[in-house]
Order: structure tokens, then C-alpha cells, then sequence
């Protein structure tokens, strides 16, 4: 039972940084029906500039909830300006264009992030140094910590911050008018370019947020971490239907657990085909996800 | 501008330059050229350039391959390198264990690959193309997982001691001779993949890629042909794997990762999708440029990343697109003499009721779209479906096509039940469509879109009659004809989206007709035509059932549903008001009613005044 709800707990963890990530996924796919595969690796940008930030500051004996503070905010900052860098230069000239030579653009960008990572950091990981209060409270046999409760709680707000601005705006609005027909929004005054690099900002922002709480939490990152991450965010959005973004939390969430559940009672080698299985599972029974596509079909 | 047809208009933009500069001859001279040098190679590189060259064979067949399944058929597939793992470990396996030959495996190998495709593209082929590109990707990490955890695949250390192919009792040893070996598989590759992309069912592919719903209203089974787009990629998937395994005598997990179905999809893009040659450059261009950028290794991913990113700006159709199915090939063969103006399709007694529909049903979700609506059709007649927008005639429409699957009542063609039939079934049974808005094949010319109708009619699309079947004259005949019939045969060579308005409307009445119906539902064909073009419609129309084909449409123009119709069905909020010959249906209190509302009869408006019925 404590071995239960101990996978429950780091499975609800996990599962919150990754609800972040699919988040991103999920509204740039449903604006511009890419697939961004250079999203995990926004997250592991994030990872670096928070590491980089934290490992500064630590030097120089900045207090804890100050060193936190930036480095989440440099790395928020950092990765939106980079989600906006990317779609202005890789994407946005290939809106017109297939949609296949945009996914292949994503891909060179994932590459370009992840090589780039690598001849900076280096091949292996690099360590965040172990700075939060280690204070913890039981449940029923299991351990939460306060900083993974703390973490937990940030990613709920972030969430919810960003579907009150996506349903309660006008910009939201416009969104998720463009989302359903770019002409249509177009015509009725919507400036889609800078809309659609809105969603990049917002999508990345919340990537970074992911990337620098993962480094704090567990510590070790790498140049290819965004890719499994991306790959398991990815499921998520395509898990609570694609575009749909209170399903790509609750997805997000749920990958999460299963993941933690796999990996305490099957084994981690066994993991990913287990998600993958569980994900083929509820497509051919429920093609359009868990909670069906927000994203309207163009006739 | 409409916004549809903004969209229609930079479509029209995007496709008309599509030809790339190079001519056709210059073209030929370019391949004949490339097939010499590389059967020339081995005199010219050394041993190690040698082997890369073997790499690039490897990955020329894999894109070849996916090609099929990406280029052709437009499906997004994110985990080939299943079946490049599925055609390694199957050859391997059988090698090892029972001492067959490389050549004795092939079949075998093949055959599992085959097999796979159809394990995982049956239950997840009516998913949209996204959720195929993530459902492929599982299926490919799936593989990868199961192969690295079995005992019987070597786990993460594989296979090895996997014999070399042998060719008339030589061992295939040498990168020169494995070269050779790869050159003749890379071969057949092409030749079967090039014979499947002219076949009908590289034309069906092609249909679909454009348009999933439209492709089926012709009668393109499309579950099936999405299928043989997954098989057929991983047959000459397989290929790829077992010269892979034979090439290094070993294998392992690592050479079947998600990393390895995406190079092989930059392959597919960087190429040209759907073009063979693309493919070869691809692949030239994927393995060799990493290895050219070796002297400065640390940054040659980083360069190859940005590489790809500015060639996908610079040419986001690849380097070497598809080109256009021989433009300007399609002359008319010869006529042959006496030919009627309309092609001779299926004949049926006159007057006798040809589709019977019983209280039909259907609602979207607490919304009645229509309700207890029951229409018979008889031979030879044109009947209309009128009534306010919303009064659910589309729903009928889609009801008796097979896009909707009526919850209450009967649709019955010829004593048949319709209900629940796929669309491509209802199509070759003799229920042809258009839609309210036009939809064509905007890639495919004029005369492909009549012939994609055509062969899915002759159901030769399939087995029957080869599956490579090719076009014959015969069948572009009687395209030809249909076009002739539509008035468009001076546009056959003519992409569809570079088309007008009128003769887009006109193209997707010809398109139908090609199928051979004995019904055939128009969806308003008169929205947005001018004056002119109506009277040509009308024409049309009136011959399309004097050469036998009865009419069902959905039209709100009243001068076309007046002139044309021998009985008039008016629908108003899902259920049938009245019904009767036109003068009769026009002085009809209830349909008076239910295009003014009540209240505003005695506004002194006449109904002929609000519908612009003036004779």
C-alpha cells in the first residue's frame, strides 16, 4: 500500500512536469497543425539556462528562494524568447508550405538545439546543485516532500493561468478562432502572425517553467533529455485529444502515473511500450482521444 | 473573396509552378548519366567512401520504401524502421536457426514485414494522419523495446554470425560487391515502386492524399488502399533490413530507433515526395553530407541540423519533386466512330423506383436533423429536395451516401439495403455524389480525377485485374468522353484547382458520372453560378437523365428547380411538407409558410417575389 501511493505521489510529480510540456505541444498543434518536435528540446534549454542561473548564483551565496526565483524566470524568459526565435525563423516561412517540410524544419531545429546543447554542457549530465530544504511529510507509508508539493502546486497554477487566458481574453479568443479557420480569423481582423507567435511564446514559457523545476527535482540533466520527454509529452497531447487543452493536462498527468506505476511494478526497460500501448489502446477505441479534439475539421 | 475560396486561390498559386526548371529531356539525360556513374563508383572512390556508398543504397531503398506509404499515399508514418528492424531479425532468425539462404529468407522476411503492416495499420488506419504519425511512431518504439527485452532477439547485444548473402557461390564480402548486391536490390525497389505510382492504385493513393471523403464518394475503398500503402511500404522496408543484417553480419536494437525512422523521413522530404529519383538524392544527401562534414566532427550534427533547416526554407517541395503526370499526354485517343454523346452506363426500366427511402431518421447530439423523411426515386426522373437552410437535406444526402449512418429507417436501392455500407460500396452499387462545396482531387489533372472514378468503378483496382495494372486507352477513352459530355475536354491536361468556378462544378458532375451511377445526388450545383452558367448546368443536368441516370438535388436557385425538376420534395426543419410536381408545390400553403413564417404572411411579399420564382 505505501509502495502504491508512494508511485502515486512521484507518478503525480512527474506527471505535472509533463502536463506542462504537452501543453505546448497541443496549442501549437492545434494553431498550426505542426507537430513541434524542437518542444521537448525547448524544455531541455530551459533545464540549462536554469542550471546555468542556479549554479551563478549559488556562487556567489544568493539566498535559496531567491536563487529559485530567477533562475525559474531566466529560464521562462530564455525559452519564450527562443520559442519565438524558432517559429519567426524555421516555421513561419513554411506556413503555406506542406505541412511535411514544416515537421521536417522542426526536426532540424531539434537537432540544432540538442547539438548545440552538447558542444556547450558536453556529452554527459550536468548536476544541479542540491540546494532546496530536503523537509518531508508521510502519507499512509509514502514520502512527499514540501518543495515536490510547492512544485506541484506552481504547475496547477500555470495551467490554470493559461487556460483563464485562453478562454477569458480576446487574444484567447483569437486563438482559438485561428485554431478553427486561419483564413476565416484572418479576414475578420485577426493578426495571425503575431498570434501565432503568441502561442509559441506561451507554449515555451511554460516549457521552460517544466525544464527548470525538472533540473531542481532531479538533478541530473542532459543535452537529450527533451527528446524522451518530448516524446512522452507528445503521447499526452495526442492521449487527451489533440488541441484540447484541459485534456492535455489531465493527460499529462495521467502518462505521469503510468510511467511511475510501470516503472515501480513492471520494469523502466518495459515503460515506454507500455505508454505507447496504452496510447494505440484508447485510439482505435476512441480515435479523437480520452476527451475528443477542440480543433474543428475543415470540411 | 470568400475565405474558401482564398484558400482555393493560394492553393492555385502554390501548385501552378510546380515543374522545376529542368525539361524532360534534360531530365533523362540527367538519369542516364546517374545510372552510369554508379555502376561506374567502385573505379572511382575508395574502400571507406565504398562503404558509405553502401549506406546510402540502404537508406536510397528504405526512402523508397516509405515513399510509398508518406509520398504517395500521404500517410504520416513515424516508426518505419520497424519493418526495416522486422526484415533484419526475420532474415536473421531464419538464417541462424534453420540454415536457410539470404535469398531462401527473402520471401519470408518480406512476407512478416507484410504482415506487421497489416498488424498495426488494420485498427488504426480511420484515424486522422496525425494520430497515424503518433500510433506509427509507438508501434516503432514498441518494436525496438521488444526486440532489445526478448531472449530470442539477443536482447540489447542482438544477433551476430549472421552469414553473408552469397550470389552464384560467391560470398558477398567486399563493400564493392555488397555495392553491386545493394545496387540490384535499390533496383527492384524502384522498378516496383515506379509501377505502383502509375498504377490505379498509385492514382487512388493520390486521390486520397487530396481528399479522404471526396476519394470515397468515387468509390475508392479507402480503408483497404491505406492498407496497401502500409504493406507495400514494408515489404521494400524488409528489403532494406536483410541486406542490412547480411551487409555486417550483425545487428542490434540500436540500428532500429526512432532516430533511424526519421532520417529515413528526411529522406522522403528532403527528396521530393512521391519522386524515385528524389528518393536516391535524398539519401545521398542524409548519409553523405554528415560523413563529408566529418573533419570537423563536433559540428557536424549541429550543420547538418541547420542544413536541413534551410533547404526545407529554400525548397520546401525537396530537391527533386515529383513532376506532374505527363502534362500535356493526355491527347485524345481516337474516337471510335458513331460515339454517342453520353457514354452507355447501367440501364434501368423506366418509372420503376429505383431508391426507396422509409422514414429516415437521424440527430446530431439532442438536435433532430431529420425526421421520418421517406422519398422514392424513380428511373428517369429529376427530382429536387428544397426547403430553408437547416431543414436537414444535406443530412439526407449524407444518409443515403453512406457519410452518416441513419439512426431510424431504411434506405433501400433496388430492394438493396444501403444502411451501413461503407461509401466506396454505395458508389459501385450505383449512387454517385457531388458535394455543396466542390470538392476535387486539386492535385491530380482534369482527366486523373475521371479516372480515379473510373477504375474504382471497374474494380480493378484491386486484384482482378493486376495490381499494377496501367491506364489503358480504353480507360482514358472513355474519361475523355465524360469530359467531352461535361463540356471540359479542352481542359483534361488541366490541374483541378487551376480550374473556374463553373467548370469545378462541372468537373465533379463528370467525375461522378464516371462511376456509372444509376442515381446521382447533386448537392447545389447552382450556388455561385452566373446566369450563363446556369443555363449550361441545366443542360447538363437534363442530359445526365435523359442518358438514364435519375437525379436527386438539393438546389435553392428556384429557376433551376423549376425548370428542371419532374417533382419537387420540400423538407423544413427535418421533416417533409409537401411533395408533388412543381406548379403544385409552389402554391402549397405549408411551404409558403415555411419559407416566409407565419406571421409575415399577410406582409403583401408573394412567395415568387421572396424565392425570385418568376416564369
Amino acid at each position: 500500500m505505501s509502495a502504491f501511493l508512494q508511485y502515486l505521489v512521484n507518478g503525480l510529480t512527474s506527471g505535472a512536469f509533463l502536463a506542462l510540456v504537452a501543453l505546448g505541444y497541443t496549442m501549437i498543434y492545434g494553431i498550426i497543425r505542426l507537430i513541434n518536435f524542437a518542444h521537448g528540446d525547448v524544455v531541455m534549454v530551459g533545464s540549462f539556462a536554469g542550471y546555468t542561473m542556479v549554479t551563478t548564483l549559488v556562487a556567489q551565496h544568493w539566498p535559496v528562494a531567491a536563487v529559485v526565483l530567477v533562475a525559474l524566470v531566466a529560464g521562462m524568459a530564455i525559452t519564450g524568447g527562443l520559442g519565438m526565435l524558432i517559429e519567426r525563423v524555421a516555421y513561419q516561412p513554411l506556413l503555406n508550405s506542406s505541412r511535411l517540410a514544416i515537421l521536417i524544419s522542426a526536426l532540424g531545429v531539434s537537432l540544432a538545439l540538442e547539438e548545440g546543447a552538447r558542444i556547450i554542457f558536453g556529452a554527459g549530465f550536468s548536476s544541479y546543485p542540491n540546494i532546496l530544504p530536503a523537509a518531508n511529510f508521510s502519507v499512509g507509508g509514502a514520502h512527499a516532500s514540501y518543495v515536490q508539493l510547492a512544485m506541484f502546486g506552481l504547475c496547477l497554477l500555470l495551467m490554470l493561468g493559461l487556460y483563464l487566458f485562453v478562454h477569458r481574453t480576446a487574444t484567447g479568443t483569437a486563438m482559438r478562432a485561428l485554431a478553427m479557420d486561419r483564413d476565416a480569423a484572418r479576414l475578420m481582423g485577426i493578426n495571425v502572425e503575431r498570434t501565432i507567435i503568441l502561442t509559441f511564446l506561451l507554449g515555451s514559457v511554460l516549457a521552460g517553467a517544466s525544464g527548470v523545476m525538472q533540473g531542481l527535482y532531479y538533478s541530473q540533466i542532459n543535452f537529450i533529455m527533451g527528446f524522451l520527454l518530448g516524446l512522452r509529452a507528445f503521447t499526452a497531447a495526442v492521449l487527451g485529444g489533440i488541441g484540447n487543452i484541459p485534456g492535455a493536462m489531465v493527460a499529462g498527468l495521467l502518462i505521469g502515473l503510468i510511467g511511475s506505476f510501470s516503472d515501480g511494478y513492471v520494469s523502466s526497460q518495459w515503460t515506454d511500450a507500455i505508454i505507447f500501448a496504452v496510447l494505440i489502446g484508447v485510439l482505435v477505441f476512441k480515435p479523437t482521444g480520452l476527451f475528443g479534439e477542440r480543433v474543428a475539421e475543415r470540411a | 473573396m470568400t475565405p474558401a475560396q482564398t484558400t482555393q486561390a493560394a492553393r492555385r498559386r502554390r501548385l501552378a509552378p510546380r515543374l522545376p526548371g529542368a525539361g524532360m529531356a534534360t531530365r533523362a539525360g540527367v538519369t542516364g548519366a546517374a545510372c552510369l556513374l554508379s555502376l561506374l563508383l567502385p573505379l572511382l572512390l575508395s574502400q571507406y567512401a565504398m562503404s558509405v556508398a553502401v549506406t546510402v543504397v540502404t537508406f536510397a531503398i528504405l526512402g523508397l520504401g516509405l515513399n510509398v506509404v508518406v509520398g504517395y499515399a500521404g500517410l504520416l508514418d513515424l516508426g518505419y524502421a520497424a519493418f526495416f528492424a522486422i526484415g533484419a531479425y526475420t532474415s536473421s532468425l531464419l538464417e541462424l536457426h534453420t540454415h536457410l539462404s539470404f535469398w531462401e529468407t527473402l520471401p519470408l522476411a518480406v512476407i512478416a514485414a507484410a504482415i506487421s503492416g497489416c498488424i498495426i495499420g488494420y485498427p488504426t488506419l480511420r484515424l486522422r494522419s496525425d494520430y497515424l504519425a503518433i500510433v506509427t511512431l509507438g508501434f516503432g518504439e514498441i518494436v525496438r523495446i521488444i526486440a532489445t527485452n526478448l531472449n530470442v532477439t539477443g536482447g540489447p547485444n542482438g544477433l551476430y554470425g549472421i552469414p553473408a548473402a552469397t550470389v552464384f557461390g560467391t560470398s558477398i564480402l567486399t563493400s564493392n560487391a555488397q555495392y553491386y548486391l545493394g545496387l540490384f536490390l535499390m533496383a527492384v525497389a524502384v522498378a516496383v515502386t515506379g509501377l505502383l505510382s502509375r498504377s490505379r492504385l498509385g492514382r487512388a493513393w493520390r486521390s486520397l492524399r487530396e481528399d479522404e471523403t471526396a476519394s470515397e464518394a468515387v468509390g475508392v475503398p479507402a480503408t483497404k488502399v491505406k492498407l496497401l500503402a502500409y504493406v507495400m511500404g514494408a515489404m521494400v522496408g524488409a528489403l532494406a533490413g536483410m541486406f542490412f543484417s547480411a551487409r555486417f553480419g550483425a545487428i542490434d536494437p540500436t540500428s532500429f530507433t526512432y532516430n533511424t525512422s526519421v532520417m529515413i523521413l528526411i529522406v522522403v522530404i528532403v527528396g521530393g515526395m512521391g519522386s524515385i529519383p528524389g528518393m536516391i538524392l535524398g539519401a545521398v544527401i542524409v548519409v553523405a553530407l554528415p560523413e563529408v562534414l566529418r573533419p570537423i566532427s563536433n559540428y557536424r550534427l549541429l550543420l547538418f541540423a541547420l542544413a536541413l533547416i534551410v533547404l526545407m526554407l529554400a525548397r520546401p517541395q525537396g530537391i527533386w519533386p515529383a513532376r506532374r503526370s505527363r502534362p500535356g499526354s493526355f491527347t485524345a485517343p481516337p474516337e471510335p466512330a458513331g460515339a454517342a454523346p453520353a457514354p452507355a452506363g447501367r440501364r434501368s426500366e423506366p418509372g420503376s423506383v429505383l431508391l426507396s427511402v422509409a422514414g429516415l431518421g437521424h440527430s446530431f447530439g439532442g438536435v433532430t436533423a431529420i425526421d421520418d423523411v421517406s422519398i422514392d426515386l424513380h428511373a428517369g426522373e429529376i427530382l429536387s429536395l428544397i426547403g430553408p437552410n437547416g431543414a436537414g437535406k444535406t443530412t439526407v444526402f449524407n444518409c443515403i451516401t453512406g457519410l452518416v449512418t441513419p439512426q431510424r429507417g431504411s434506405v433501400l436501392l433496388g430492394g438493396r439495403s444501403l444502411r451501413k455500407l461503407r461509401p466506396h460500396k454505395i458508389v459501385s452499387l450505383g449512387v454517385a455524389r457531388t458535394f455543396q462545396s466542390i470538392r476535387l482531387f486539386e492535385g491530380l489533372d482534369v482527366a486523373e480525377n475521371c479516372l480515379v472514378g473510373l477504375a474504382a468503378h471497374q474494380g480493378r483496382l484491386l486484384a482482378r485485374h493486376g495490381l499494377l495494372g496501367r491506364t489503358t486507352a480504353a480507360d482514358r477513352r472513355q474519361a475523355l468522353r465524360w469530359l467531352e459530355f461535361a463540356g471540359l475536354s479542352g481542359q483534361a491536361h488541366l490541374l483541378a484547382a487551376q480550374l473556374s468556378y463553373g467548370d469545378r462544378r462541372r468537373l465533379e458532375i463528370a467525375r461522378a458520372l464516371t462511376s456509372a451511377p444509376l442515381i446521382l445526388l447533386l448537392d447545389e450545383p447552382g450556388a455561385g453560378t452566373n446566369p450563363t452558367e446556369k443555363q449550361a448546368l441545366m443542360q447538363l443536368i437534363r442530359q445526365v437523365r435523359d442518358s438514364g441516370v435519375a437525379v436527386l438535388l438539393i438546389e435553392h436557385d428556384m429557376d433551376l428547380v423549376m425548370g428542371l425538376s419532374d417533382r419537387v420534395i420540400v423538407l423544413d426543419q427535418g421533416r417533409i411538407i409537401a411533395a408533388g410536381p412543381p406548379a403544385q408545390v409552389r402554391s402549397d400553403a405549408r411551404v409558403i409558410d415555411a419559407y416566409l413564417g407565419r406571421e409575415e404572411t399577410g406582409s403583401g411579399e408573394t412567395v415568387e417575389e421572396v424565392l425570385g420564382w418568376h416564369s
